[in-house]
């Protein structure tokens, strides 16, 4: 039964505009301030174009590595039993704690052309540091844990009568995994993917340090926005936050529509 | 599960409109990598600024950079530039980043670089004008209509007035300032003494400090204190832009800071050696030059700057060389007086 009260709806509308709605409507009315014109030209910058562009192929590319290793990781914390797996399994949950600029100078100090590694790769002409690689990197470093947590409950959950079943009934492990285990985590993995999605087009802190934001090469939309805020252009740095914003609201909308209807035709 | 025929209709409706989304961003994404879509540039160039100088590079100079390599050699040549603030500009460079050409804010920074092995040694020394690309004085910017009556940093230390300065812990700007505030008063009145009170005074008056001379701008503009000593540059574009909301003061004297030029030559290939000392040279030509003071910046060539009528008079403008250059500047006079003793007095 739905309660159809309006007190309480009012109420949490109280709280959420000031804390919430209204500061994602100044977006759209600050980008939409220097008229129709100046937005369509900012948008048809080649850095506005580049900056969103880059943005969605590390976001992807972050979110297809992450589904498979971060199930994977699930996988192996939930169903094996081994000495420092509690350990293990805090650890991989770290980089939600940490602050992105850390991650972002623990990468530089590893990977950099004088970091730790970086001092042996960089004679050999492998530079991964202020290069879309080092972008990659630590977008898959900041979003790992959202995959494991949206993954990891359901293998907790699910009971282990079905695996056994199929074991008894001769099925490998990858034939299990695939036909009993991965249609019980679908709305996980779906869920996890589009969150890691989502927070990958938005990360900045670990991006701004091992990225050099350099425009036009590994300049992401959320770089762009913070180098034209400097900058003093509010009208270009909201004018992309808003189709940042945009993306990231049919995203979602999608995801809930998509996660109800399947919910009914259960 | 059975749908009606409208909801199936509904169903291929939501099926269709998220493969033409899907599509429709993978088209955009993938958009310069499609045959017939050149949108790649052949070469490149990467530049790393310091923060006031992004605008005039982006719009100005480096566009006429890409028209004259165009004409010269055929090939088209697009900039892959990066501005913040100087020093975090330099500590970027010194992990590592693919600078070829920074500007920076101050000479100390490129020195910076030398101490930490990015740059073999001073070799901006050996460009034109050695490596200073421009210049512009600190000015004060007061409220609108000058309610405070200030004329002079002098007028700064009076009682009352609430003084906005960047940290000169982080900021370059804030500390070609300090050298102003302190300087101007010895040449003046020629006793260190009284420098020192001038300096002291300001720094009493100080009532919010900012990591950089922008966001000095920015807690200034948003009602914070009667004053603030910034670029004339971004002072003088502001107004040419209509969004200036303050007055300019002309200290009698005060400083022009020197920006600098530095190549790192370690992170010039072979290959990219030629378009690197185009670029570099075109910097100081007269049409480059004449852009600069286009954007408030005053030129190298002085001929130039006569023809700007925004730049204000300044009676008595120094250099930091008249103190010995920056390495003495920043040992007698940021380090020994404003650290030592000014930061500890105004402090206490």
């Amino acid at each position: 039964m739905k309660n159809k009260g309006y007190l309480p709806i009012s109420l949490l509308l109280a709280v959420l505009l000031p804390l919430l709605l209204m500061p994602l409507a100044a977006i759209f009315v600050f980008a939409g301030r220097g008229g129709w014109d100046s937005l369509v030209s900012v948008l048809s910058s080649a850095d506005a174009q580049f900056a969103l562009r880059f943005s969605i192929i590390i976001a992807s590319l972050t979110a297809i590595i992450n589904a498979v290793l971060g199930t994977y990781a699930a996988y192996v914390l939930s169903k094996y039993r081994f000495r420092g797996r509690e350990a293990l399994s805090v650890i991989v949950n770290l980089p939600v704690a940490i602050p992105t600029v850390v991650v972002g100078t623990s990468l530089l100090l590893l990977w950099g052309p004088i970091g730790l590694l970086g001092q042996f790769l960089d004679p050999l002409g492998i530079q991964p540091m202020f290069a879309p690689a080092g972008v990659l990197l630590a977008h898959l470093f900041v979003t790992f844990p959202y995959m494991l947590g949206a993954v990891k409950p359901v293998l907790d959950e699910l009971e282990v009568t079905y695996e056994e079943a199929a074991y008894t009934i001769g099925a490998s492990r990858m034939q299990t995994f695939r036909h009993v285990i991965l249609p019980a985590l679908k709305g996980g993995l779906f869920s996890g993917t589009l969150l890691t999605f989502a927070h990958s087009l938005g990360e900045f802190g670990a991006t701004v340090m091992v990225s050099g934001n350099l425009r036009l090469r590994t300049q992401t939309g959320p770089l762009y926005i913070f180098a034209q805020f400097e900058a003093g252009n509010l009208e270009a740095a909201n004018a992309v936050a808003a189709v940042l914003a945009a993306f990231s609201f049919v995203l979602f909308f999608s995801m809930l529509r998509l996660t109800r209807r399947r919910g009914r035709a259960d | 599960m059975r749908f009606s025929r409208k909801e199936a209709w509904g169903v291929l409706l939501h099926k269709g409109a998220r493969v033409l989304l899907v599509a429709l961003v993978a088209l955009f994404v993938l958009w310069p990598w499609l045959p017939g879509v050149s949108a790649i540039p052949t070469r490149t160039l990467v530049l790393y600024g310091f923060s006031i100088l992004g605008e005039v590079m982006n719009q100005s100079v480096f566009p006429a950079f890409q028209a004259n390599w165009l004409a010269r050699t055929g090939e088209r040549v697009e900039l892959i530039s990066s501005f913040a603030g100087s020093g975090t500009i330099t500590n970027q460079m010194i992990l590592g980043v693919p600078a070829e050409v920074a500007i920076l804010s101050l000479e100390l920074d490129a020195l910076r670089l030398v101490q930490a092995g990015t740059l073999p040694g001073e070799t901006w020394k050996t460009l034109p004008f050695a490596g200073v690309l421009n210049r512009t004085p600190f000015i004060i910017l007061v409220r609108p209509g000058n309610p405070k009556g200030i004329a002079d940093f002098s007028d700064l230390t009076r009682p009352g007035v609430g003084v906005v300065h960047p940290d000169p812990l982080t900021s370059g700007g804030a500390q070609w300032a300090i050298l102003a505030e302190y300087y101007s008063a010895l040449l003046a009145t020629g006793d260190e003494q009284q420098a020192y009170d001038q300096l002291l005074g300001v720094w009493n008056n100080v009532v919010a400090q900012a990591s950089s001379a922008r966001a000095a701008r920015t807690q200034f503009e948003n009602g914070f204190g009667d004053a603030l000593i910034t670029y004339e540059q971004e002072a003088l574009r502001d107004r040419a832009l209509g969004k200036l909301n303050a007055d300019i003061v002309y200290p009698a004297s005060t400083i022009l800071s020197e920006h600098i030029v530095v190549v790192l030559d370690n992170n010039v290939k072979p290959d990219q050696r030629a378009v690197v000392d185009a670029f570099v040279d075109f910097l100081w030509s007269e049409a480059a030059q004449r852009l600069f003071t286009q954007y408030g910046f005053r030129s190298v060539h002085e001929q130039l700057n006569a023809e700007n009528a925004d730049f204000g008079l300044i009676q008595r403008p120094f250099i930091v060389d008249e103190l010995g250059g920056w390495p003495r500047a920043k040992q007698d006079i940021i380090d020994a007086i404003w650290k030592q003793r000014v930061l500890v007095e105004a402090g206490s």
